[in-house]
């Protein structure tokens, strides 16, 4: 098995190295070496997954390690861990992977760099894939960074557009903030436990290593990673505007899987978040999901609306593992990487058809703008079907996946809300269900905008077309893969997990917190979870159906004109469309700061550094007149420079690195003397 | 141990010193246009003498010549890493001094000097050796005498340097006057064993410092180096970058752990021999050299100004290190600066064949090389990522050491303080790589390196790739040499 | 007898005298003979402490090495400055600003 892992995992890399040197020079701009790469990769994985019915176990774990590192206080052990967990991440992200390659020999037909984008996408799912197999933070950590640059060069992709240069900068630049802290985490698990190995600081922890305060900085530290990586607010505002790049990335890599490895690596961790950390996670995630919901009711945008939509179900698999729904969150991740990379993809469709269309009739607007769109349900019957069945997948119709996994969600934060004694723990169940609500609508708004009704501009519906095969076939087998049943086999429950495989052989691994304080960190009796779950259905079902009501009553059957409701709400309109303001937000405060930095430092040199330069000369002429009774020359000299040197300290210093030597040595005296005097008070 | 006996543990320095008289005469002999021999007889003579100083390992640490210098795996360490340093750096220089027969003697002289200050025991030869190192240097800053950037370099540099290294010798005059000892380690025990004057001694000690600083660039006394770096020939420039940057810390670790510091019981940590703040102040000085170094960075337009200031922030982080006084600490700062060695020379040799190429050292004039010359910014790109430290480059697992032996230390604002800083030098360094491959430039003409461009190239580019996921071997290095002599 | 405080007095004004030499000459050769000061305050410092703290000769060894020093940093020093003097027919070190931020 450990070889089959390290053939999937090696096997893009093998397809980088390939396009990246003789790429341009293969037979169809190298496509087939990467595409068969991910596609071997794939069926080896779908041979991992048969091993893992095979054993059909909870508990089931293979893991191998080979000594990496081994010095006096440093040891790396270099292993790679095949659980359940691993094994299902492994078949997700080769399933996207492969999939989003294939559509893209279609999407990305005749591009200009078409085989760099390839070898991107391959050493994508290399870091991608390792990121899922390590067995230790450390490895974990290097891949981490590893699909963060590939994003920024994907994003960045069609570079000649600066907003896309410029998304690019910002992913990485606000993945670094989260990365700060998760290195920070890194080094506190380090020194306290002395390894990076999982079940080294499950050991760690359960034996009190690391406890009180400092597990819970290091769970939240960590957390902060995951924050940046899977775009939780306040670090959400990288994710929307990294739709600059190509579509087939967004679905791969803004939707699926890379977004989706911080809530991974909290579900890693989940064995050692203190309660308090708990708390943190759950509400970041909370608050992200009915944050990130309201702004996608507003955008035009037909990427933007699902990149919202994305973060919002991200707060929802963050919340799920902050209120220690562990198989929950982690079910979320699996069926929302189908339907979203689904909606993605489909999304991609439109927008191909849409940029054909105007290419035909030399229009230059924006091909995402749902305002331009109406009625395409007839020109495009698979891209409509399959969409129609995502968008009820995300909104958490019974019978698709989706609502599996969501209800499994809402169920298990109300467990936690009813078990706390503080009901104002509530508030995450009603951000649950409040955003399941609205998610509903925004999706059939988009769903009705852009297939029903009639053609708002009826010169681009006339020559719109479906897509080709390379892009219509992936969009079926993900919608194939957003039914209840893939994932409740061997039970036929349409309305929950329970009974499936996913919910027997994904289950919370034993919490090394509650190991270390002797009682449950967490405990929610079966009574409690039952009640809750029964609840949940009811009250999801019934938020879902209103959501969708009220979507067709405003866009379908224009009950209400929604431009007049946006009127009469007017303020709130524009805070949704705005996105809260929080680029401008962070414009203001992080990059003005800057700015007013500078102007200290400007402050500074005229001021403070010029004051002491004039100090100076003034300490100079009074030494000058006591030590030139010793040297005549010296007294003439300095008379007759006096004026010179004044004037040359006064206006040459403005910045510090003048390019006189005697200011430098007098920049270093002034050092030396500052620092005795300094330290002596 | 007297001089007659000392002599035989003195090999390296010996062949060394004849190899570089050898070359002088040599190079008389030779026509002009053969004279790129002398460039193949100092590598030999540096090769040859690498093998002696790895030999030496074997010797017990002891103090020779009457205790002037020492012999302990430390200072080998040092030898070896500026005498491997100084080799590559001949092999850098070919194509750009071909017919300079001296450049190579001077090269070899300051690699004397340089092995010399990682030895030293004695305050009179803590000024000997970096003199030697420092003269030697003046001269090759100015090697280019058509450029008059090479100059104005040159004369910066000797009249800074003479100012610090008189101002040290006045602090190490105090030091003198306060125990009646110049040998290190006598000085040591009239520390621990008498009450002297603090504020003497601090004073001595920050006198002491600016003179060390100086030579590995820390704030305040890094001003002469941005002039310098520009102006000097890009050989020379990387040359400063690394060698005599690493004799200088060699020299401030025994200065630290002698004269300010003690070592412990248990050999892990050194306590201060009196009481003045010596850590506190490195530790201020460390965060400023970094900060300054980093914002400065991130205004410049040259390319080789920038890779200065990155320098000077590089010398800030091992400073940090070395502020928590650990032999954990030190263990870091000399795996960092084998790391360092790499990934520097690396950027500086594509920046020394780019130059032509871009007919610029603005960082501007970039623009586009991914498609112009695709290993070379590659490459590029991965010296960039290294020195700003992620993972899996080199760069990433040296700083990880600094940071650990900080933190392992409990200095915890020190460190954030430091992680802070690398990701502000993100900024900077992933600025070139965007020029690089996201932007495209007016010119897009291919740009052809020749093989040996190719080789050196792939000297620093596999050693920054493959320390990034294997390091063992230089680690275990570091931690072999983390031996000292101690009186 | 003259105390040890006198000479460490007279050395401390050489060598600040030294100091504000080097910072306010224009000259490149007189900044040199500001070094030259500091050098020598040096050597005062170490011979008067060898002659009345220490029976060794340490000090007045290191004296007379940075004498030579002082020599060999001065022949260095000359010959890049007669390099400078080639380029620039000037030896005014605050003209000297080609390179700078």
């Amino acid at each position: 098995m450990i070889t089959q892992a390290l053939i999937i995992w090696l096997l893009p890399l093998l397809a980088f190295t390939i396009q990246i040197f003789v790429g341009k020079r293969l037979p169809r701009k190298g496509d087939w070496v990467s595409v068969s790469a991910i596609g071997i990769s794939f069926m080896l994985s779908i041979m991992l997954m048969i091993q893992m019915f095979m054993a059909y176990d909870p508990e089931f774990a293979v893991t191998a390690a080979m000594p990496w590192i081994e010095t006096g206080n440093f040891a790396i052990p270099l292993g790679i861990r095949l659980d359940n967990l691993a094994i299902i991440m492994l078949m997700v992200v080769t399933t996207v992977s492969f999939l989003v390659h294939v559509y893209s020999m279609g999407y990305m037909a005749g591009d200009q760099y078409y085989n760099r984008f390839f070898a991107y996408l391959s050493l994508f799912s290399f870091s991608m894939l390792g990121l899922v197999l390590w067995d230790n933070l450390f490895g974990i950590y290097m891949m981490w960074e590893l699909v963060g640059i590939c994003s920024y060069l994907l994003i960045g992709f069609y570079f000649t557009k600066d907003s896309a240069a410029n998304a690019g900068k910002k992913a990485f630049i606000t993945n670094r903030i989260g990365d700060f802290g998760f290195l920070i985490g890194l080094l506190i698990v380090f020194t306290t436990i002395g390894s990076f190995n999982f079940s080294a600081i499950h050991e760690g922890v359960s034996s009190g290593l690391l406890s009180g305060g400092l597990l819970t900085a290091a769970g939240v530290l960590l957390f902060a990673g995951a924050v940046g990586k899977s775009a939780q607010f306040p670090l959400h505002v990288w994710l929307p505007d990294a739709m600059e790049g190509p579509t087939p990335v967004s679905a791969l890599i803004h939707a699926a899987t890379m977004v989706a490895a911080g809530v991974y690596l909290m579900a890693r961790l989940s064995f050692m978040l203190s309660f308090d950390a708990m708390l943190v996670v759950a509400y970041i995630g909370g608050f992200t999901a009915i944050f990130a919901a309201t702004i996608a009711i507003t955008q035009n945008d037909i990427k933007r609306v699902l990149a919202y939509s994305t973060v919002s179900q991200l707060g929802y698999m963050i919340m799920a593992l902050g209120v220690g729904s562990y198989m929950a969150g982690f079910f979320h991740l699996v069926t929302h990487a189908m339907f979203k990379a689904g909606l993605f993809l489909g999304s991609g469709s439109v927008i191909h058809a849409m940029h054909h269309s105007m290419h035909k009739l030399h229009l230059h607007e924006d091909p995402n703008d749902l305002r331009l769109m109406g009625g395409f349900k007839s020109k495009m019957p698979v891209t409509y079907a399959t969409f129609l069945i995502f968008t009820l997948a995300l909104s958490g119709i019974p019978f698709f996946s989706g609502f599996l996994s969501k209800d499994a969600i809402l169920g298990g934060t109300l467990a936690f809300a009813m078990s706390q004694h503080n009901p104002i723990h509530f508030l995450l169940p009603v951000f649950g269900f409040t955003a399941a609500m609205i998610t509903a609508f925004y999706m059939f708004r988009l769903v009705i905008r852009t297939f029903y009704g009639k053609p708002v501009r009826p010169e681009i519906y006339e020559h719109i077309h479906e897509s080709p095969k390379q892009m219509t076939v992936p969009l079926m087998v993900l919608a194939a893969l957003s039914i209840f049943i893939v994932y409740t086999l061997p039970s036929f429950n349409p309305t929950g997990a329970a009974g499936g495989w996913f919910d027997h052989l994904i289950q919370h691994p034993h919490s090394a917190v509650s190991a270390q304080l002797g009682h449950d960190v967490l405990h929610i009796d079966h009574e409690t979870e039952h009640l809750a779950h029964i609840s949940g259905i009811i009250i999801s079902i019934l938020v879902a159906g209103l959501g969708i009501l009220l979507a067709f009553f405003i866009y379908y059957w224009k009950k209400a004109d929604h431009t007049r409701i946006a009127q009469s709400i007017r303020p709130l309109y524009l805070l949704s469309f705005n996105k809260y303001y929080f680029d401008e937000i962070y414009q203001a405060t992080f990059v003005r700061g800057l700015l007013a930095w500078n102007d200290l430092l400007n402050w500074f040199d005229a001021k403070i550094i010029d004051g002491i330069v004039n100090l100076s000369a003034t300490v100079t002429r009074v030494f000058s007149a006591v030590s030139g009774l010793f040297d005549l020359h010296i007294v003439d000299g300095l008379v007759n420079g006096l004026a010179n040197v004044t004037s040359l300290f006064g206006n040459g210093l403005r910045k510090i690195q003048t390019g006189q030597v005697q200011n430098y040595i007098l920049g270093a005296l002034l050092g030396t003397v500052l620092i005795i005097i300094i330290s002596l008070i | 141990m007297n001089n007659l006996e000392s002599l035989q543990f003195f090999i390296p320095e010996l062949f060394l010193t004849a190899g570089l008289l050898v070359t002088i005469i040599v190079e008389l002999l030779l026509k002009k246009e053969q004279k790129v021999f002398t460039a193949y007889l100092a590598a030999t003579v540096l090769l040859i003498t690498i093998f002696f100083l790895i030999r030496q390992y074997a010797i017990e640490p002891a103090a020779l010549f009457g205790g002037m210098v020492v012999i302990d795996p430390m200072a080998v360490f040092f030898k070896i890493l500026t005498a491997v340093s100084t080799l590559i750096i001949v092999f850098f220089s070919i194509p750009s001094f071909r017919v300079k027969a001296e450049y190579y003697v001077l090269l070899l002289a300051t690699t004397l000097g340089m092995m010399l200050m990682a030895q030293v025991n004695d305050l009179l030869m803590i000024i000997l050796a970096m003199e030697l190192v420092g003269l030697v240097s003046y001269v090759l800053a100015g090697y280019r005498r058509s450029d008059p950037k090479s100059g104005e370099a040159s004369l910066k540099y000797i009249l800074f340097g003479a100012a610090s290294t008189g101002i040290m010798a006045f602090g190490f005059s105090y030091i003198y006057g306060l125990t009646g000892q110049t040998n290190l380690f006598e000085i040591q025990q009239a520390l621990q064993s008498t009450q002297h004057n603090p504020v003497i001694l601090f004073v001595a000690f920050v006198l002491i410092i600016a003179g060390l600083g100086y030579k590995i660039a820390m704030v305040p006394f890094h001003f002469w180096l941005p002039d310098v770096y520009e102006g000097a020939p890009t050989p020379v420039t990387a040359f400063f970058s690394v060698g005599p940057k690493a004799a200088g810390m060699a020299v401030l670790i025994r200065f630290i752990i002698s004269i300010v510091a003690g070592v412990s019981a248990d050999g892990q940590t050194f306590t201060a021999n009196a009481p003045i703040h010596a850590q506190e102040l490195l530790a201020v000085l460390a965060v400023l050299t970094m900060t300054l170094g980093n914002l400065s960075a991130l205004q410049q337009k040259n390319i080789k100004r920038m890779m200065a200031y990155s320098s000077i922030a590089h010398a800030g982080y091992m400073l940090m290190a070395l502020a928590v006084f650990t032999s954990q600490s030190v263990e870091a700062v000399m795996f960092y600066l084998v790391v360092y060695m790499f990934m520097n020379f690396g950027a500086f040799w594509v920046i020394h064949r780019m130059t032509p190429h871009l007919g610029s050292e603005e960082i501007t004039a970039y623009t586009g090389l991914g498609y112009r010359a695709p290993l070379v910014a590659v490459a590029m790109g991965v010296f960039m990522f290294s020195l700003t430290g992620l993972p899996p480059l080199a760069g990433f697992i040296g700083k990880f050491y600094l940071f650990a032996a900080v933190i392992k230390a409990e200095w915890y604002i020190l460190a954030v303080l430091g992680v802070l800083n690398s990701v502000v030098s993100l900024y900077y360094y992933a600025y070139v790589t965007k020029v690089m491959f996201l932007n495209r430039g007016d010119d897009e003409s291919a740009v052809s390196i020749s093989s040996y461009d190719t080789a050196l190239l792939l000297v620093f580019l596999i050693p920054t790739l493959v320390l990034g996921v294997y390091w063992v071997p230089v680690i275990s290095w570091a931690t072999q040499s983390l031996h000292f002599f101690l009186g | 007898m003259i105390q040890l405080n006198t000479f460490l007095i007279i050395s401390a004004i050489v060598f600040s005298t030294g100091i504000f030499t080097i910072l306010y000459k224009k000259n490149v050769i007189g900044i040199l003979m500001g070094v030259e000061l500091i050098l020598n305050s040096v050597n005062l410092n170490f011979i008067s402490f060898a002659k009345y703290s220490d029976a060794q000769i340490n000090g007045q060894m290191i004296a007379i090495f940075i004498m030579i020093l002082a020599a060999a940093e001065a022949a260095i020093a000359l010959a890049i400055i007669l390099n400078i003097y080639r380029d620039r027919a000037m030896v005014d070190v605050t003209l000297i600003d080609e390179m700078k931020n």
